[in-house]
């Protein structure tokens, strides 16, 4: 289809010219249980922590990582940390979301991404993925959940506030 | 192919000389497996894999463009794959600009319009599905007003369909209420598609239309979407019969009642032959390519090896297979429920109790069918030959600390016969037990069993799984399925064992097993894969 030599040869070019890391929140639109389009940029404030949860209404271990979250989650509130929980559920799924974020009494924010728009944006290829944010900053990425890995999460955001405030 | 490399060398200069932050990023996904032993014997000893890598580069904050390369290398594809996916060739490339409330968008096109029922185009590598459409877009964009209009060619491996699709989907939020979270959207779609290197004796042009109203508020919300699909030649036998022209109709209703612990969704749906490719002839595929719309099952999503056998496959098709077995699409009913059992309740505990309930019924429209004639007519609410049907309930508790359970029931209903065009009904029931176990600060245990009772079909299964996690970055495990009841094998097995490594957005992974044959479903689509035994390994990483 295409010349694979020569597009290969520009790329890498063009990683020599770079810094090659994606270091911020990339600016997309995502929906509210409203329908409400709502700009990334607009939903991470400047300076403050938040861990982007990517999971979705039939990923056990998402609702694992997010159950476990929930029941500490006035921990992480009180240390300046708000969670997102972004469904990737598409429309098969996406009318559980509500209902059972209600029925698990989550008090995150919940946002959908049903096209994966987002998910695409920031080179998601398996859920759950796990990304700490300060403002629109990268601060460090995680794929897969652990029982207890909450507890390293939080420790390891506690210590980026502290070595860095 | 030149043009391409002029663009590329100007882009080059362009973002050398930029004063604007310029960012590159990406990430690689890898798929492999070595077939050690496979149904399908042209892949017996083959080492094939499946290699994404996907490019995005940001110039400012108004331009950014992506870039997919794909390589089936070794000995190619693996097996449930396209046979258009071969050698290494870019797959995806778009360009796009941002101003304001306007994007501008070339190149291959990822979109959805309402529900996806006229319209998805969506990546799932586990699937091989890539339906891009390689054309333009424009978006406008507000926060109570979008709208979206593109055209183009719709994407099928290494070559774009003959069909030509455009459309447009506007949505409007009429109003919106922060105090009581009320608000109340409409929206419209339209997409058309025609093949202009073929003559058929019917209108070429097929147009779908979606009409939608979506009323949310504090504790309650309902939507409602109609969509028409106009007069359209059915495929049978892999070609279209001109003399068996139908239209095609959906009705889909939603609503639920939530509040805090609690959650109650009802879904509703009617389709009659609503599926909707881009070239006709795709009908009936393997690999699902050129699809234009999404039709999934809905059903509940099942995790656990045993519940994933018979699931259902969402019947949106015309199929006159026999007198006996003609099909025009799908009517019935999900519903979900949740409910969190308080702390300190009776049936809380000390950390409380989470239940979730599901059920869902599908049939074949009811209505006159003539085979001789090849032709029917349904009515709207009649019901034919039930496809399927499922009661689910699941109950998670936390014991303490350091354990908690899982507690899945599920009972089945799967018409075979009318559902894969096959002989058998099979009712089934299964029951899983999932244990999670802390062991220490980072080590964890997870165990389950499963049991599938089936008195038709294959008879009865026993399965289980163990994963222990060494700590946050590496686990092992193993899982085994065994078909006991089986009357025809001496008791086949299937069974995987592997290891896996994260760390921070880098995961990989090796498994060496034997696979069942069936479907593989993911996002209630399904593909049907050989059964196969041999290592298998993955890499995912984002850059």
């Amino acid at each position: 289809m295409f010349n694979t030599k020569a597009v290969f040869s520009f790329l890498f070019l063009l990683v020599l010219n770079f810094n090659l890391s994606q270091d911020s929140v990339p600016n997309t639109t995502i929906e509210d249980f409203n329908k409400k389009s709502i700009s990334t940029d607009l939903v991470l404030e400047d300076g403050k922590y938040y861990v982007l949860s990517f999971w979705a209404t039939w990923c056990i271990p998402c609702i694992n990582e997010l159950d476990a979250i929930a029941d500490v989650y006035k921990e992480w509130t009180d240390n300046g940390i708000e969670v997102i929980a972004i469904s990737t559920d598409d429309s098969r799924t996406k009318k559980r979301v509500r209902p059972m974020v209600n029925g698990k009494n989550w008090n995150f924010k919940i946002l959908l991404d049903e096209n994966h728009d987002f998910k695409r944006a920031l080179n998601i290829d398996g859920i759950p993925h796990t990304i700490v944010t300060k403002g629109k900053q990268i601060i460090s990425r995680r794929v897969g959940y652990s029982p207890g890995e909450e507890v390293d999460l939080l420790d390891s955001i506690i210590e980026y506030q502290s070595n860095n405030e | 192919m030149n043009r391409l490399i002029l663009f590329f060398l100007i882009l080059y200069c362009w973002s050398s000389t930029s004063q604007q932050k310029n960012n590159l990023y990406g990430s690689f996904f890898s798929n492999g497996v070595y077939y050690g032993e496979s149904e399908d014997k042209d892949f017996n000893e083959d080492l094939r894999t499946n290699n994404y890598l996907k490019l995005d580069y940001l110039i400012g904050e108004k331009w950014n463009f992506d870039l997919q390369i794909e390589s089936y290398a070794i000995d190619g594809r693996l097996q449930n794959f396209s046979e258009n996916l071969n050698g290494t060739f870019i797959s995806t490339f778009s360009a796009n600009y941002k101003i304001n409330n306007l994007k501008f968008s070339v190149g291959s096109i990822y979109d959805q319009f309402g529900s996806g029922l006229i319209f998805r185009t969506w990546e799932d590598r586990q699937l091989g599905i890539n339906n891009s459409i390689w054309g333009i877009r424009t978006t406008y964009s507000t926060e109570k007003f979008n709208f979206t209009g593109l055209a183009g060619k719709q994407k099928k491996g290494k070559i774009n369909s003959d069909g030509a699709v455009y459309g447009f989907d506007a949505e409007l939020m009429l109003f919106e209420n922060l105090d009581n979270y009320k608000s109340l959207n409409l929206g419209l779609s339209y997409v058309g598609r025609s093949e202009p290197e073929i003559e058929y004796s019917f209108n070429n042009l097929t147009s779908a239309i979606s009409a939608r109203v979506d009323y949310n508020s504090e504790s309650f919300y309902i939507n409602y979407e109609h969509v028409s699909k106009s007069k359209d030649g059915i495929v049978q036998v892999g070609s279209v019969n001109e003399n068996f022209i139908k239209n095609g109709k959906a009705d889909l209703v939603n609503f639920g009642l939530f509040k805090s612990g609690f959650g109650l969704d009802i879904n509703l749906r009617r389709m009659e032959n609503m599926s909707f490719f881009s070239d006709r002839n795709e009908f009936g595929g393997d690999y699902l390519e050129a699809t234009l719309n999404y039709l999934p099952a809905l059903t509940k999503q099942h995790d656990y090896l045993l519940t994933n056998i018979n699931v259902y496959v969402a019947q949106p098709n015309v199929s006159f297979q026999d007198p006996e077995l003609m099909k025009s699409g799908e009517i019935g009913y999900q519903v979900d429920l949740y409910y969190n059992f308080k702390k300190g309740s009776p049936l809380g505990g000390k950390y409380g109790t989470k239940l979730s309930f599901n059920s869902a019924l599908w049939y074949n429209l009811g209505g006159n069918y003539d085979y001789n004639n090849q032709n029917y007519n349904t009515s709207f609410l009649d019901f034919d030959e039930k496809y399927f049907s499922e009661q689910s309930i699941e109950l998670s508790k936390k014991f303490n600390n350091k354990y908690n359970a899982t507690l899945l029931y599920v009972n089945r209903y799967y018409n075979k016969r009318f559902v894969e065009e096959k002989s058998g009904e099979v009712n089934s029931q299964i029951i899983v037990l999932d244990n999670t176990l802390k062991l220490g600060k980072k080590k964890s245990l997870k165990f389950d069993i499963q049991h599938l009772s089936n008195d038709d079909d294959q008879k009865n299964w026993f399965g289980y799984g163990i994963e222990y996690n060494l700590n946050y970055n590496i686990s092992v495990y193993h899982s085994n399925i065994i078909n006991y009841g089986n009357v025809n094998e001496d008791k086949p097995s299937y069974y995987s064992t592997g290891i896996s490594y994260s760390k921070n957005s880098t995961r990989l992974s090796t498994s060496f097993g034997k696979e069942r044959g069936g479907y593989n479903c993911y996002g209630g689509i399904c593909k049907y894969i050989p059964e196969f035994k041999g290592i298998s390994f993955s890499i995912s990483t984002t850059f």
